[in-house]
């Protein structure tokens, strides 16, 4: 399998205090296991400077907002699971990726991973101005 | 500090000026140099950090908590507490397409979770807070949110595709709600308000069936109790806001994604309270606008016919 993975950005609020940031993270995290070895992703709260300069980066018009590969997907609205497959593999770096996510679609979400997948993103834990980001 | 002021602006009604909320949440904590975690399990801390904000904003109306944990903790669900935050729910009993009773959950009691904390707090506050004439507000999870809290994520995807479950949590979140606005009335709130932040990430179609009927019977609770009710929502709610006008609270709050002009004509047209919408994040937070100037453009929009001023 390619090594190369799909970029997700989730810009929010803060996923802690604001339920849509946190449901737009879980959307992510939840994904089963073989999707999230396609993928990787941040949160990145607005309260922190960083995820300020990500935010414009990415020209973010609302909170939250799921990006794939720099494009603002899901603005303001918490997607299915097989709408955030299908916009995944539409952005995919190799045809291998996209059939391997389009023959996920029917999977559905996994929660076993959730709290492991979530710290891995840095889910909660840059909600300060001065916390940095790696 | 004016109590009836706010209460009347709740209701829609003109006031002589704008009354003034700050939801401080686990801000309270931090004024009074508390972890917030610490301050939301000792009802002593808790009823001391309200009271001393709403001292210190010279607020009219102030929440006991504004912490959307507290229903999904009390029906069943585990939390991760943070020290300079609300607790996170950190499970969802109902992810595997249970029901809530196939899940073993049931309805909260005043015994339930961190209810004796409030019921506590309230006590030690409300006298308090007469005496300055500030009421006391009660915020509970609205169905929605509750809904995702059970269910986890997946119940975005059950609303279109699995109805009839999500629509038996939905309901189970909509009674635990009621619950939580009996409770609210009994330890002396004024204002009780339905939270339902990721309403506003949902289809209006979809706001008509899951949230609006599983938010009557707490607005019944608060109306038969002859209090004050509203339905706060978050974000970019622009495609549901005609709903959240017609879902039968006297009120509503939104926040800073939402245009005060906007809000206000929709909050006159269907003759309902509104309030906001004071950058939470950009001017308070970030400071990247002035929170003075920020103050005077939403006051200036937001009149004085049924508008509460609040951080968005």
């Amino acid at each position: 399998m390619s090594d190369e993975k799909i970029t997700i950005d989730v810009l929010t609020l803060d996923s802690v205090q604001c339920a849509a940031c946190g449901y737009m993270m879980e959307s992510i995290a939840a994904m089963p296991k073989d999707v999230q070895d396609m993928i990787v992703y941040k949160e990145w709260s607005i309260k922190n400077q960083d995820s300020v300069a990500k935010f414009q980066e990415l020209g973010g018009r609302v909170l939250p907002t799921i990006c794939i590969e720099s494009d603002l997907v899901f603005e303001s609205i918490i997607p299915q699971y097989e709408e955030l497959i299908d916009e995944m593999a539409k952005r995919a770096p190799s045809q291998e990726i996209k059939d391997r996510l389009i023959s996920l679609r029917e999977v559905g979400f996994n929660f076993d991973d959730l709290a492991e997948n979530l710290e891995k993103a840095g889910s909660g834990m840059s909600t300060r101005t001065d916390s940095k980001r790696s | 500090m004016a109590k009836q002021m706010l209460i009347d602006a709740y209701r829609g009604k003109k006031t002589a000026k704008a009354p003034w909320v700050p939801y401080a949440g686990v801000h309270c904590a931090f004024l009074i140099d508390e972890p917030a975690d610490k301050m939301l399990k000792d009802p002593e801390l808790l009823a001391k950090g309200v009271v001393h904000t709403a001292k210190r904003y010279k607020a009219d109306g102030i929440p006991l908590v504004f912490d959307l944990s507290v229903e999904a903790n009390a029906a069943g669900c585990s939390l991760k507490w943070w020290g300079d935050n609300v607790p996170s729910v950190s499970n969802h009993p109902c992810s595997k397409m249970q029901s809530p009773r196939e899940a073993g959950l049931g309805l909260p009691t005043k015994d339930s979770g961190r209810w004796p904390v409030l019921f506590e707090a309230a006590r030690i506050a409300k006298p308090q807070l007469e005496e300055l004439d500030c009421a006391l507000m009660g915020l509970f999870c609205g169905p929605l949110t509750l809904a995702s809290h059970l269910a986890g994520v997946r119940i975005f995807t059950d609303v279109y595709k699995n109805k009839e479950f999500a629509a038996e949590v939905c309901k189970f979140a909509g009674e635990v709600g009621a619950k939580s606005a009996e409770f609210y009335a009994e330890m002396g709130c004024d204002i009780i308000a339905n939270v339902d932040p990721v309403a506003s990430q949902i289809k209006a179609e979809t706001f008509r069936e899951f949230v609006t009927p599983n938010s009557q019977a707490a607005n019944k609770v608060i109306k038969d109790a002859g209090l004050t009710s509203s339905f706060f929502i978050c974000g970019d709610a622009t495609k549901v806001m005609e709903e959240v006008c017609k879902i039968g609270t006297d009120g509503f709050a939104i926040d800073e994604q939402m245009n005060m002009n906007f809000i206000r004509d929709l909050a006159l047209k269907h003759g309902v309270g509104f309030g906001g919408n004071l950058k939470l994040t950009l001017a308070l937070s970030l400071g990247l606008l002035s929170p003075r100037e920020d103050a005077i453009v939403s006051l200036a929009a937001g009149g004085q016919h049924g508008y509460t001023f609040a951080p968005g």
